[in-house]
Formats: C-alpha cells, structure tokens, sequence
C-alpha cells in the first residue's frame, strides 16, 4: 500500500498552494470584510485550471482525477474558505452535467465553466423544503416544446454570477422531480439581497426566484422525471469539494495556532515551549488533522476508482461529517491556544471560526448525512 | 537557437524541520532551487520573445526524472539529465564537470542560464566553472536581459550601481532571483509535463570517477550563530539610544 502523492498530484498541490500564498493570502481579509472575491482571482484560477481538476479532457478539464481536486481545495480553502466554496460548488453542476448531460450540454456548459469566466450554481434547497425532496415546490409545467418553471429557491451558491444553474424541480403534470439546466439571468430569473452568513465570505449566496422561465425542452438534464438521481450525483460530489474545503480550514486554524504558541512569549518563553496544556492542545490539532487529511484523500482516491453510486455517497457523506466536525474541534482548540486574543476580530483564528463553524450545517447536517450513510450501510 | 537553463535538484525548503540544527529531510519532496525557477522564467521570457527551444540540464539522484517534471511543466520543452545515486551532495566542481558534459551534446546553444547560487549551498560556482570549461563568456548578476541578434544586452546588478554590457552569445549568464516572478503551470501543463522528451546519460558515459579523492567536501553550511543582546528599554526614548548605540540608525 503506497500512500504517497504522485509527482503530478504533488504539483497541482503545489500550483494551488503557490497561487493562493501569491494571490489570495494577501486579500483574503480584504475578501472576508467586502465578501467579494474579485474577477481577477477567477480568471487566474481558470488559466490555472483549477475550476476543471477531476473533469475530461474533452470538455476543457485537467482529467486528474478528485485525488488532485481534493488537494487543490484543500490549498485555497486555506487562504479563503469563500474561493474554495465557489469552486466547489461549481463542481457540483460540472459533475452532474457531466454525468447526466448529452453531449451537446456538455459542449455548452462545461468549457465555459472551467475558465473562471461563467460559474455554475445548483438549486434544490427552497424555503420550506429544506433536504427533504418529496415537498419540493418548485413545478415546471409543459408548453408546447418547451417548460414553465416557477417558484424560490433558497440558499443557492453563486446564484449571482454569470453561467448556467442545474434546477431540481416538480413537473406539475406527473409530480416526479427532474432536473433542468437554465442560464442565470434568463427573463424570469432574479434574486434576493445576498445573505449575510457566518464564514466563507466572497462565496455568495442568495434566494432565487422563478417566475415564468421559459426552459427548452433540449434543457432537460438526464431523463424527465428522473432529477432526483441527478440530486443523489450532486450529493455525492459536492461532499467531496466540501471535504476538503473544511480540510483546508481546518489546517489553517491548526497553523494558526502552532505560529502563535511559537511566537507568544510567557516572561520571555515561547508558550508552546512552557505550557504542558499548549503542547496537548498542539498535538490533539495534529492528530485530528492527520486523522482528517488521510480520511479526505481517501475519498479523492476512492471517487476516482469506485463506481457504485451508494458505495461513493456513504463515503463522501461520511467523510464530510467527519471532517467539517473535526475542523470545528480543531478550530475550538487553536481559539484555545489564542487565550483571548482569540475572540478578537483583529487575530485571523477568528475569521476561521466562521469558516469552520458552518462545515457540519452545509449541503446537509451532519445528522442528516448519518442517517442517509447509515441507510446505505443497513441495505448492503 | 537553443536556451540551456542549469537547474539544482534540492529538498522543498518550505517543509524542511529543523531538528538540533540539521535538516530533517525524510518525507520531503524534491524540488529545484528557487532562483534556477528565475532562471527558467528568463528563459521561457526570451523564448516568448524570440522563439527556440528551453533544455533544461541537471544532475542528481534517481528522483531527478520525477523532480524535472517541474520545470517541464512550467514550460521547458526538454531535459537533460545525468542520473545516479551516488550523485547527491557532490561538490561544484564535478556538477560543473557533469553539467559541462551535458552542454556539449546540445547543438546550436545561445544562452545557457544559470541561478546566482543553488538554492541548498549557494556556492555560486558552477556557472563560472562551466564558462571555463566551455571557452564561453560569463556574465554574472544579471538582472535585465535583452536579445540583439547574435548578442545579448544584459544589464548587471552591482552593489551600489548597475552595469551594462555587451556579450556575444553563446554565453553562460547567472540570474538575481528579482529578474522575475516565476509562473505557475497549469493542470494540464502539470498532467503532460511526463511525455516531454528526456534524454537520459548515467555518470560512466560520461566517464567520470565519483568514487575516486574527493578534492572537497563539505562539513557544515550552517549560518553562523547570532547571539542576541536582548536590551531592554523602559520608553521609546531609551529604544532610540539603545538604537544608536548600536549603530542600527544614525542622527
């Protein structure tokens, strides 16, 4: 059993760390206090190709693999949870494109997605639906060739750039949920004010609203009818974005916190050097990032090899809540190790408390992922 | 034309530990000295400028061939490599030797570029010897370079003032590693930097005894031990005395 990085994987790493230290570490306050990533960021990553890691050559992606993905959102959700949030989410509508697309979609879609210049959304959540598909209230209804879609959509990622959205929504006719892909900013589409979250800011986030959006019939994404196994996919991979999202957090917190042990001085001794509760504190932050980073890359190794849908959602479902609940912990600790300079807003380990803190809320709880994980587990 | 870059197969200095003043190296990746990358960068800037081709040469372990995908990926067109375990930690000269051996089986050279200092040791020879070795002109702290034909311009950061001067090429030229910002190679840039061509000699077909007297090696690089005064000072006042005093600023 070999564990270490190929060449290849350790560049990208590289590339991705190299890119945030120069270009995202020295605004990522700046980001954090506007909530706005600037336009220059993205078309960097895209030059970078950092939108289209795990994505076929074909279609204007790296093809190398969610091993690789995992380790370059890693890099930028260090500098900046809120890039690392766009990325991801991104992810999401190319994997589900790219899963369930005809070619034509994928030649529409999937390109332009991966330069930085259009950025893709995905919207299932609603105001009253929560994860729960079945009260979906989103409907489409047929007109001639074409469907009406009407209805809200709640907490919708990047709903505010240019590019395509995947919409799950409930055919008024048959009451099955299928899936659609529209252009953000078509006529009928606007947005709410962007919501003022915790963490990961300069990843927006908005309520959008339908309101007689015409949808071509050839922007059917897989099989009418057919949109929750569209939703099962963008589970699937958006918990791997996330995973190492919060991985990234989490190790900036725990780097965080052994720069300043090494740095705060106790009458002239580094803390980290005197305090014995330091030391435990710096070494439960190694051990449950260890214990993170391993679980993360697992699952990048694990998405690139195996097939069977259920085997994937209950290891990214897994990972994910162990991971964003383990960033959290971590983060806890590196506040810890900060005394109280660590509930100030000038020190950096508290901009990372926000990132960190809605990890096991996002995309799913964490006790909602449980029981979807264990469901699969009880079925095998 | 041909543009040669030397680059040095060294630890990532971002991730080595320092364990009672020596380097812990275990589990570190290798990865070339930071300013034969400024080296590279010159190069593939002349390259975008009047098109060639970017061999990049070096010597070292096994793991050099894994390792100089980096540079492939940044851009370099080919490499040339001399690989063999026993080549780690050998002295100047013999890389000089080595490196010198490499040059000669490329036709058609225009520049050969090289950092100021590797990025471990820092000695600053291997450039200069193999100019020496080669018959060729050496020009060293270079910060501007401009192609005139058969000639380059190239412009010397010197302590307290810069230098201009005139070379015919083919010439060894050593880069400050503020000529420029390295790029970042992309993805796919990274995914086939492996299939670029590599043209691969081991140390007996260049014929070189590395087993043989070593004229010099190398004990200790360490910087040397700073102690620290650690004055203390009651108020800005007494900062700038004390500052005086030491002749950190003056009146």
């Amino acid at each position: 059993m070999d564990l270490r990085l190929s060449k290849e994987e350790e560049l990208i790493q590289k590339a991705a760390r190299d890119f945030a230290d120069k270009m995202i570490v020295p605004i990522a306050e700046l980001i954090d206090q506007d909530n706005h990533i600037p336009e220059e960021i993205f078309e960097a990553l895209g030059d970078l190709e950092m939108f289209g890691i795990p994505f076929p050559e074909a279609y204007g992606g790296g093809e190398a693999g969610y091993l690789s993905y995992i380790l370059a959102i890693e890099e930028l959700a260090k500098a900046c949870a809120g890039i690392a949030v766009v990325i991801s989410v991104n992810s999401v509508g190319l994997s589900v494109i790219n899963a369930f697309g005809t070619e034509e979609q994928k030649k529409k879609y999937m390109p332009e997605c991966m330069t930085g210049k259009k950025i893709f959304s995905f919207a299932f959540t609603e105001p009253g639906t929560g994860s729960d598909p079945k009260q979906l209230s989103c409907t489409v209804t047929k007109a001639g060739d074409s469907y009406i879609l009407n209805g809200n959509k709640r907490f919708i990622t990047n709903a505010g750039f240019q590019g395509p959205m995947v919409v799950i929504a409930k055919d008024s006719e048959t009451d099955k949920a299928s899936a659609f892909v529209i252009d953000k900013f078509c006529e009928g589409y606007s947005l709410s004010e962007q919501w003022n979250k915790i963490g990961a800011h300069g990843g927006p986030l908005y309520d959008v609203y339908f309101d007689n959006v015409k949808i071509p019939e050839g922007n059917v994404l897989g099989r009418s009818g057919e949109g929750l196994w569209v939703l099962k996919v963008a589970m699937i991979y958006g918990k791997i974005g996330l995973s190492g999202l919060f991985l990234g957090t989490a190790k900036a917190a725990y780097e965080e916190a052994l720069a300043y042990a090494k740095q705060k001085t106790h009458r002239g001794q580094p803390i980290g050097a005197k305090f014995q509760h330091i030391q435990i504190s710096i070494a439960d932050m190694a051990m449950k990032y260890n214990a993170c980073r391993w679980s993360a890359y697992n699952l990048g190794f694990t998405a690139d090899t195996v097939k069977d849908p259920n085997q994937l959602l209950r290891e990214a479902a897994l990972t994910k809540v162990f991971v964003s609940e383990t960033a959290v912990e971590i983060c806890k600790i590196a506040m810890g190790v900060h005394g109280s300079y660590g509930l100030m807003k000038d020190y950096k380990i508290a901009r990372l408390w926000g990132d960190v803190i809605i990890g096991p809320q996002v995309e799913g709880t964490s006790p909602l992922l449980k029981i979807l994980a264990a469901g699969i587990i009880l079925g095998d | 034309m041909n543009i040669v870059v030397a680059m040095k197969q060294i630890p990532d200095l971002q991730q080595v530990r320092i364990r009672n003043r020596q380097p812990v190296l275990d589990g570190v990746p290798m990865t070339f000295g930071s300013i034969d990358k400024n080296a590279l960068e010159t190069a593939l800037q002349l390259k975008e400028a009047a098109g060639g081709n970017v061999i990049v040469i070096s010597a070292g372990t096994e793991e050099l061939e894994d390792t100089v995908k980096e540079a492939l990926a940044a851009g370099a067109d080919e490499a040339y490599l001399v690989l063999d375990d026993e080549l780690e930690n050998i002295e100047s000269s013999v890389s000089a030797h080595l490196l010198a051996e490499l040059i000669k089986q490329i036709e058609n050279i225009g520049i050969i570029l090289f950092g100021e200092g590797s990025g471990d040791n820092y000695s600053g020879q291997v450039g200069p010897r193999i100019a020496e070795i080669l018959g060729l002109p050496e020009v060293g702290y270079v910060c501007d370079i401009e192609l005139e034909d058969s000639r380059v311009k190239v412009t010397r950061s010197l302590e307290d003032c810069e230098e201009i001067v005139r070379v015919n090429l083919p010439a060894v030229l050593t880069i400050m590693a503020d000529i420029n910002e390295p790029r970042i190679p992309s993805v796919t840039q990274i995914l086939k930097a492996g299939k670029k061509p590599k043209q691969i000699l081991e140390v007996e077909d260049i014929g070189l005894d590395l087993k043989g007297d070593k004229k010099i090696i190398t004990l200790s690089s360490l910087a040397p031990e700073n102690k620290r005064k650690q004055i203390t000072v009651k108020n800005g006042e007494e900062l700038v005395d004390a500052l005086l005093t030491e002749g950190v600023i003056r009146r």
